[in-house]
């Protein structure tokens, strides 16, 4: 990355001369990069993430000005993210396009979160921290024309393609799927789904939400398909008894959403949901898994992953009127 | 006949090396791999010759709705998944049944 170029544009972009201290790589996979950038503009220490794509990645380049148009809305509507400062198309100034966000402090790890909320017997009030975000999420509707560029989901008919996609039959997954097209309740109007809030997709410092993370899958759909992902077993990091992530009551996360939401859902159909939850990220596992045999991305990681399934698929049955009697 | 010991018994021996005298010996943020690895190998240990249950068609009858309650397909259909599953499981993930076992 030419720092010249980089502090030229961002200082047309500040409107303000913007001088780069530092540059370090902080994480991200063959995908993404995130740098954090130590920086001053007209003098004044500033403390930056930048996120692009490896140049190679060509394919998903406009993902990042998508990205940033999701962080603008969610910014505006009061949801806690790294506020989103500024966003190139261009990709010769960096390589490839890019954003800039400012740079907040936590961390995203579900595992740590669940355990040390395990020990205090639940953490209500990050509960429902989490409640209140998901739902200030949902307070942006449809139509948005910055947001023109999402999808909405039939989520039934989505993971039937996807299952036919990957060419594997799971009758099993089939079964949960035809569980929810006979007995679901008519779906709300849409709304912004994060579709990955989870435990671990949310960093957190204290007590308290610093940003929450990770907007590639959002889409618009029924507000209760967050409910169910953020509460179903397989996101409770082996605190089963925390409904909520791993971190707390389902009552909790559901008061802290209903005080932002301003209705209060209903604790059975987020369970319904919790099954759909589980469904996805069975199919999700898989297609992991089949990056792996096809050779698209060797990893054992992602080979562990397909070996998740059989598990998922068995909570999927018992979760249905099939279940274990 | 290859010569023994057998390969559930070649990877339940290098599994219990790595995890009990080579894991200690890493630092602590490269332990998760020698999990990962350990991981692995318990899975391959299990794996035997493919279950011979075949569901053909099921996803088409499923998705029809001609395996709803009621429907004389139901119950013979979904017993047959559990076994299919359960075979699965037994290699994948023994712990997902345990609660289950007949």
């Amino acid at each position: 990355m030419h720092k010249a170029a980089l502090e030229g544009w961002l200082s047309g972009a500040a409107g303000a001369p913007v001088e780069i201290l530092s540059m370090a790589r902080l994480s991200g996979g063959a995908i993404q990069q995130n740098w954090g950038v130590e920086a001053t503009l007209g003098g004044a220490p500033q403390r930056w993430v930048l996120r692009t794509d490896n140049a190679a990645t060509l394919a998903v380049s406009r993902g990042r000005a998508e990205e940033f148009a999701l962080l603008r809305a969610a910014h505006a509507a009061g949801v806690t993210v790294a506020e989103p400062l500024f966003c190139c198309a261009d990709a010769d100034v960096a390589g490839a396009p890019f954003f800039v966000m400012r740079r907040v402090p936590g961390t995203a790890s579900g595992h740590a979160l669940a355990k040390a909320a395990a020990a205090r017997g639940g953490n209500p009030a990050l509960a429902a921290a989490h409640g209140r975000e998901l739902a200030r999420i949902h307070r942006i509707r449809p139509p948005r024309e910055d947001l023109a560029f999402l999808g909405s989901n039939d989520f039934i008919a989505e993971m039937r393609a996807r299952l036919d996609a990957a060419g594997t039959p799971r009758p099993a997954l089939e079964w949960g799927l035809r569980f929810m097209e006979r007995n679901a309740p008519p779906a709300l109007p849409p709304v912004l789904l994060h579709r990955d809030f989870r435990s671990g997709n949310v960093m957190v410092e204290g007590d308290t939400i610093t940003a929450v993370l990770d907007w590639e899958f959002s889409g618009w759909g029924d507000p209760y398909e967050d409910l169910g992902w953020f509460t179903a077993r397989c996101w409770r990091f082996g605190q089963d008894g925390l409904e909520a992530g791993g971190i707390g009551s389902l009552a909790d996360f559901l008061a802290g959403y209903a005080a932002e939401a301003g209705w209060a859902p209903d604790p059975a159909r987020v369970r319904f949901w919790q099954l759909g939850a589980t469904i996805r990220w069975a199919v999700i596992a898989a297609d992991q898994a089949l990056r792996h045999i096809s050779g698209q991305e060797r990893s054992l990681e992602l080979a562990l992953t397909g070996h998740m399934v059989p598990a998922l698929e068995w909570e999927v049955l018992e979760m249905t009127d099939a279940g274990t009697p | 006949m290859p010569e023994r010991p057998d390969a559930a018994d070649l990877l339940a021996t290098a599994r219990a090396l790595l995890l009990e005298s080579l894991l200690p010996a890493l630092p602590r943020e490269r332990q998760i791999e020698a999990r990962m690895v350990a991981r692995a190998m318990e899975i391959a240990a299990r794996m035997g010759p493919p279950s011979a249950t075949v569901l053909e068609g099921a996803t088409a009858m499923i998705r029809a709705g001609h395996a709803d309650p009621g429907q004389p397909a139901h119950a013979p259909l979904l017993a047959a998944i559990r076994e299919e599953l359960r075979a699965r499981c037994a290699v994948s993930d023994p712990r997902a049944i345990k609660k289950d076992t007949p």
